[in-house]
C-alpha cells in the first residue's frame, strides 16, 4: 500500500513557475497589455531621468572642464605657517595648495636670447597636481620655467629655449641685478595662463623674494628653508565642486578673506535640486498610478483564475503556491516591461544626443541613461510589482479549495 | 481500513434552508469502491467536502485517513499539511472541469505528479492515456476538446499519480447516458486496475447497482432545528 503521511510537495515551487509562466502566455494579448502599458509609463519616466541628469552633469562638467571654478583665491596677506600648509594640504575637501610670496615680489622681468625683454611678469609657484596645469609637466627645477603664450610671442621664443630671468635691487644707492639663467619647458595656451606670467617653482619665487628683501642669495645659492618659513598666500584648489564651499567656510573661520565661483557652483546645484525635485513628483504620480493599474490588472486576474486557482489548491497546492502565482507573472511583467523600456528610451537619448550634437562639446549628452540607472530602474520596477501583485496574491491565498467543486 | 469516520456532524445554513449532516459511522477500505447516493441537495457534495479535505467538520469524533488523524490536522488548523495530503493522498475527479485551460493535456495529467515531484515517467501515465484514448490530444489544450474528453483527461489527472483515495463528484453527469456509462465504467476498471479506493457520488443509484458498488445512502430526516441528512450504508442498522 502507498505510504499515506503528509510530505512536502518537492516539485511545489517549479511547477508553480511552470504554471504561472504558461498561463502568462496562454493569456499573451493580456500580459502584452501590461508590458506595453508599464513601458508607457516608464519611456517617459527614462527619458525624463535621462534629460535631468544629461544637462546637470553637462553643466557640471562645464564647471569641472574649468578648473578657475575651483579655485579659492586668498584677497590680502597673511602669515601662513608650515603647520597650517600641512593641515589644509591633509584635508579631504582640499585638491591643490601652493604656498605663494607677497605678490609685489612675486613678479619678474624676462629677455630672450634676441635681447627683447618683458618686464614685470608674473610669477605663479606651481608644482606636480597643479589643476591649471592639467597634462603639461611642471618645472622640474629651478631652471625651469612654463611662460604663457603671450610672452613666448612678444619674445619670439618656442618650447626648449633659453630665456634670462633679471631680478633687479638697489642697494645704498647701487643698482644690484641678478641674471637667473632659464629654460623654457612649455608654452602655456591662452586658456591656462591670459596674462602675461610665468609658471615656476617655489623655490625661483622664495629667491626672488629673499633677494628683493637684500638677502644675500643667488641662482646657485638659492634659499634653503623653504620647508620651514612662513608665506603671505596660498594657491588653493578644492578637490571637487562640493567641496569649494566647505573649505571656503574653513578658512573664513580662519579669518582669511577668500573668493570662489560660488555662484555658478550654487546655481548649477539649485538647477539640479529643481529638476530632481520636479523629476520625483512626476516619477511619483506616475509610478503610483502605474501601481494602482497593475494592482488591479493582476487581482483581476486571480479573479478570473478563481476556478483555476482552487483547482490548484485542492490538488494540494500549498498556500504560497498560490500567492507566487500573481508575484511571478508580476515579476515577468517587470522584466519585460523594463528591458522594453530601457530599449525605447536608449534609442531616444541617442536621437536626442544625435539630434542636439550641435551644441554640445565632445563627451557632452543632453540626455544621458547610464546602464546602473537602467538596472536600478528595472529593480525598482520589479520590487514595486512585487508589491502589486501581493493584493492579488492576498486574493488568491483566500480562495477555498472547496470552490472549484462546485459549478461557478 | 482506508478511511474511517465516526461521530461527525457539520451545518451547513440556517433555519429553513438550513441543513444538518450527520455521519454516525462510514468506513472503506482499500481497494473498495463506495457509491454515495440521494437526491440532489440533500448533502452528498458537503460531505465529499469534509472527506476531501477541504471543508472542516464542525464535530469530529473520529477522522482518520489512512492511519493519520485529520480530525488534529483540522483542530491545528494545519492548512499545509491537509494540502500536502490532499496532494499525495487523493484524486479529484469533478463534474465538470479538473483542468487548468492554460497547459496542455500532457502537463494536466502530470499536474499532480509534477507537484509532487514525482519523475514525469511515461510507463506511470501510458497506460491510463490509452485505456482513455487520450493519445493524440496529448499536445490540445482543454479549450480545444470536447466535454467527453475533458472528462477523460480529467479522470487520467486525479489518478496519474495514484492515490490512495479517489473522490469522484457525479462525474459523468455532464455526458449523455451511453458515454455516462462507458466513462463510469473506464473509470472503474482503471481504479480497480491501480487498486485503489474511490468514492462515488451520485444521485443515479441504478447505474451505481450495475457495477456493484457498496452503498452509503442519505436518510433525511427533521430535527427540532430543520432537515437533518445521515449518511450511513446499506445495513447498518443506524437510524
Amino acid at each position: 500500500m502507498t505510504d499515506l503521511r503528509p510530505r512536502p510537495a518537492r516539485g511545489s515551487g517549479r511547477t508553480i513557475l511552470r504554471l504561472a509562466l504558461a498561463d502568462f502566455g496562454h493569456d499573451w494579448k493580456v500580459s502584452a497589455c501590461l508590458v506595453l502599458a508599464l513601458a508607457a509609463v516608464l519611456v517617459p519616466l527614462l527619458v525624463l531621468f535621462g534629460l535631468k541628469s544629461g544637462i546637470v552633469s553637462t553643466m557640471r562638467d562645464r564647471l569641472l572642464a574649468d578648473p578657475r571654478n575651483l579655485e579659492i583665491t586668498l584677497v590680502g596677506s597673511y602669515r601662513l605657517q608650515p603647520d597650517w600648509f600641512t593641515a589644509l594640504s591633509a584635508l579631504p575637501e582640499t585638491g591643490f595648495v601652493m604656498p605663494r610670496t607677497r605678490s609685489l615680489a612675486a613678479t619678474l622681468d624676462v629677455m630672450g636670447e634676441s635681447g627683447r625683454a618683458v618686464s614685470a611678469i608674473e610669477l605663479v609657484p606651481t608644482g606636480a597636481g597643479d589643476p591649471l596645469l592639467r597634462d603639461i609637466a611642471p618645472p622640474a627645477g629651478l631652471g625651469d620655467i612654463l611662460i604663457s603664450r603671450s610672452v613666448a610671442q612678444k619674445l619670439a621664443l618656442a618650447e626648449g629655449d633659453g630665456i634670462t630671468g633679471l631680478l633687479a635691487r638697489s642697494r645704498d644707492g647701487v643698482r644690484d641685478v641678478l641674471r637667473l639663467p632659464l629654460t623654457i619647458r612649455a608654452i602655456l595656451p591662452e586658456a591656462v595662463f591670459g596674462r602675461d606670467g610665468a609658471f615656476v617653482t617655489l623655490e625661483l619665487l622664495a629667491l626672488a623674494e629673499d633677494f628683493r628683501d637684500g638677502e644675500a642669495v643667488s641662482f646657485e645659492a638659492p634659499p634653503q628653508d623653504i620647508a620651514a618659513r612662513d608665506f603671505a598666500s596660498a594657491r588653493l584648489f578644492a578637490r571637487d565642486l562640493d567641496a569649494v564651499a566647505p573649505l571656503a567656510d574653513r578658512l573664513r573661520r580662519d579669518g582669511i578673506e577668500i573668493r570662489t565661483r560660488a555662484n555658478d557652483i550654487e546655481t548649477v546645484k539649485a538647477i539640479d535640486r529643481a529638476l530632481s525635485f520636479i523629476f520625483s513628483v512626476i516619477a511619483g504620480i506616475a509610478v503610483g498610478g502605474y501601481l494602482l493599474s497593475l494592482a488591479s490588472n493582476l487581482w483581476a486576474n486571480v479573479e478570473r483564475k478563481r476556478r483555476e486557482l482552487a483547482l490548484m489548491r485542492l490538488v494540494g497546492f500549498s498556500t504560497a503556491a498560490v500567492i507566487a502565482f500573481p508575484a511571478i507573472q508580476a515579476l515577468l511583467v517587470a522584466l519585460l516591461g523594463a528591458g522594453l523600456s530601457s530599449a525605447v528610451a536608449w534609442g531616444v537619448a541617442l536621437s536626442f544626443n544625435a539630434s542636439l550634437a550641435s551644441n554640445l562639446a565632445g563627451g557632452e549628452f543632453v540626455c544621458r541613461l547610464l546602464p546602473e540607472d537602467l538596472a536600478i530602474a528595472a529593480l525598482a520596477t520589479a520590487l514595486l510589482a512585487l508589491l502589486a501583485s501581493s493584493i492579488g496574491g492576498y486574493r488568491a491565498a483566500r480562495i477555498d479549495p472547496a470552490e472549484s467543486l462546485r459549478i461557478l | 481500513m482506508l478511511l474511517e469516520l465516526g461521530q461527525i456532524a457539520c451545518q451547513r445554513g440556517d433555519g429553513e434552508s438550513g441543513l444538518r449532516l450527520e455521519i454516525p459511522a462510514l468506513s472503506v477500505q482499500a481497494g473498495e469502491a463506495v457509491a454515495i447516493t440521494g437526491p440532489s441537495g440533500c448533502g452528498k457534495s458537503t460531505l465529499l467536502d469534509i472527506i476531501g479535505l477541504v471543508l472542516r467538520p464542525a464535530e469530529a469524533g473520529r477522522f482518520r485517513f489512512g492511519g493519520v488523524d485529520m480530525a488534529a490536522l483540522w483542530n491545528r488548523d494545519d492548512r499545509s499539511g491537509l494540502a500536502r495530503m490532499r496532494a499525495r493522498s487523493i484524486g479529484y475527479v469533478l463534474q465538470t472541469g479538473g483542468l487548468l485551460p492554460f497547459i496542455s493535456v500532457r502537463d494536466n495529467i502530470q499536474l499532480s505528479r509534477d507537484l509532487l515531484g514525482l519523475p514525469r515517467d511515461a510507463k506511470a501515465t501510458d497506460r491510463l492515456v490509452e485505456a482513455l484514448g487520450l493519445t493524440r490530444l496529448m499536445d490540445k489544450r482543454p479549450g480545444a476538446l470536447s466535454i467527453g474528453e475533458r472528462q477523460r483527461v480529467a479522470i487520467a489527472r486525479a489518478l496519474a499519480h495514484r492515490p490512495a483515495l479517489v473522490l469522484a463528484d457525479e462525474p459523468t453527469a455532464s455526458l449523455d447516458p451511453v458515454h455516462a456509462e462507458a466513462v463510469m465504467q473506464l473509470l472503474l476498471a482503471l481504479i480497480g486496475e491501480l487498486g485503489l479506493s474511490v468514492l462515488v457520488v451520485s444521485h443515479d443509484w441504478q447505474l451505481m447497482a450495475r457495477f456493484g458498488l457498496r452503498r452509503i445512502d442519505a436518510r433525511l430526516s427533521t430535527g427540532p432545528s430543520g432537515p437533518i441528512t445521515r449518511f450511513a450504508a446499506e445495513g447498518d442498522g443506524v437510524e
